[in-house]
């Protein structure tokens, strides 16, 4: 007999009393009228049959206190893996936090060694002050400074020139310190092959000499400053340093200032001088920096440039500047 | 006479209540309820009867840590027997992978007696009597050995059906399939089963 699917799902479906009520009446009457589905019907009764009568079994005793007992072994394993599990989680949340920690103190103290070295100079940042006796003159009441008061330390240096005129140098750096007024401030130590002139006077003073050193800069082979820090024998040396730089580097508002300023011409002048065709200085050259307006002096001949009279310049801030003359070789 | 799963509802909802709330006696009262039953339909699945008694307690702790998640959109009944039935199956795929199933249909595995009883079963013009086939071992050996090998899904309506006596709905629900596909899955197997009969012979 040809197995019809769907007429067996039908006659399983009428087996199993799963049919409407119209389905069975339908059923029923294929059976009635074709002896194969009737025969099908029973084949499958007895598939249902077989199935159906297979003895029950019953679950052995022990099942209840054996499920009883996994409960109870999985709760218990349950609480020691959750409680091992929280320990673990505790003591990974410590670790994390003291990790935290300690990555949050080392960058504080990276930040604050960054910002310390930005923020304080090589040397100390407090000025230095001599505190001299101040007595007020009996006659007018009027308090002057003794001679032994000295204002809050400006700038202090150290500007090396090079030259192979030394002779006619030397003459023009005294006759211009001696039309400045400077031969007051003077303190020359004359050493062999060079001429070393230590000034110690106003800025204002001092830009008068420099403007007209600037006059014959080109002559010097070579010019280096050197300018001094609070710390003992340490220094920031520019090389090729300019008349500009050094009026610039020596008007600064503080010592600070003109440090900071000094390193920052330290490292262009370095930069200049390992550039090939020192392109940097020439565009520098080309760019008016914001210095000073010195009055400049005429190297040689009997005619002076204009300038300001010595006697009009104001007191300022005081700078202590020596200047070696050196013979070159 | 077979209790219905509309019967047992009535209690079952109380009995889960209780047990939902921690009461180990309520618990207790739905194991021993269900433990016969659904230790004979594992039983009937697996043919294995250590695997079986370790499947329904199984079935059952599974019952008891998820009964707290129990919202009662299906009845208890269905629930925990589609968490047997499932459990059973997931063992029986695992036992094919590891091949401690044999698939191949032999004849010569049943003895005389059983394929003469067979006969006789089948010759039989009039509906069988169940008790009597029930009193046949041998036609229960060869009823045993039919049924594994049927394929698992088909296996399982057929035992939810003529051993557990579930409605199509309640298979459909119990193995999260579509009535259609229990109609269609069961008529196969019944089918597949008298063609394995009729190769006995």
């Amino acid at each position: 007999m040809k197995v019809n699917p769907n007429i067996d799902e039908l006659l399983n479906s009428f087996i199993d009393g799963e049919l409407t009520e119209r389905e069975q009446t339908r059923v029923q009457g294929m059976i009635a009228n074709d002896a194969q589905v009737a025969q099908r019907l029973v084949e499958l009764q007895k598939c249902k049959t077989l199935v159906e009568s297979l003895p029950r079994a019953e679950a052995p005793s022990e099942v209840l206190e054996q499920v009883k007992a996994m409960v109870e072994r999985r709760t218990l394993l349950g609480e020691q893996s959750a409680s091992f599990e929280a320990s673990e989680g505790a003591r990974h949340l410590l670790l994390r936090k003291v990790v935290a920690a300690a990555a949050m103190i080392g960058l504080v103290f990276v930040l604050g060694v960054v910002i310390y070295t930005i923020v304080v100079p090589t040397g100390s940042t407090e000025r230095m002050v001599a505190v001299g006796h101040i007595e007020p003159d009996v006659r007018t009441g009027a308090v002057e400074p003794t001679t032994g008061l000295v204002a809050a330390a400006g700038f202090r240096g150290r500007l090396e020139l090079k030259t192979d005129t030394l002779t006619a140098i030397d003459a023009f750096i005294k006759r211009a310190i001696e039309d400045n007024g400077l031969s007051d401030c003077l303190s020359p130590q004359g050493l062999e092959g060079k001429g070393v002139y230590s000034l110690s006077c106003s800025r204002d003073r001092l830009n008068l000499l420099l403007a007209d050193l600037g006059n014959i800069w080109r002559k010097f082979d070579s010019a280096t400053l050197f300018v001094e820090t609070e710390q003992f024998a340490e220094q920031i040396v520019v090389d090729a340093v300019t008349v500009e730089q050094t009026v610039d580097i020596v008007n600064q508002d503080s010592r600070e200032a003109s440090l900071a300023l000094a390193k920052d011409c330290a490292l262009l002048n370095t930069m200049v001088a390992s550039m090939p065709g020192r392109q940097i200085m020439t565009a520098i050259d080309e760019v008016k920096i914001d210095l000073v307006d010195i009055p400049k002096p005429v190297l040689t001949g009997s005619e002076k440039g204009l300038r300001k009279p010595a006697d009009t310049v104001s007191e300022g801030p005081q700078a202590s500047l020596t200047i070696v003359l050196v013979g070159s070789e | 006479m077979r209790s219905g799963p509309a019967n047992i509802n009535v209690d079952d909802t109380v009995l889960v209540e209780q047990c939902q709330k921690g009461d180990s006696a309520a618990t207790e009262r739905l194991i021993l309820k269900y433990q016969n039953r659904i230790y004979n339909v594992i039983l009937k699945i697996c043919a294995n009867p250590d695997d079986a008694a370790e499947l329904t307690q199984e079935t059952f702790v599974k019952i008891i840590e998820r009964i707290d998640g129990f919202e009662g959109r299906s009845s208890f009944y269905t629930w925990a027997f589609r968490i047997a039935v499932n459990l059973t199956l997931n063992y029986c795929q695992r036992n094919v992978r590891l091949g401690l199933v044999s698939l191949d249909a032999d004849s010569s595995e049943h003895g005389e007696n059983a394929t003469q009883s067979l006969k006789e079963f089948l010759s039989d013009e009039k509906s069988p009597d169940p008790v009597r086939v029930a009193q046949n071992k041998e036609l229960c050996e060869i009823a045993v050995k039919l049924l594994m090998k049927l394929d698992d899904a088909q296996r399982a309506v057929v035992v939810l059906r003529d051993i557990e006596g579930m409605s199509y709905a309640h298979i459909a629900k119990v193995l999260d399939i579509e009535l259609g596909t229990v109609r269609s899955r069961l008529s196969r197997a019944r089918s597949n089963l008298r063609d394995l009969m009729e190769a006995i012979l």
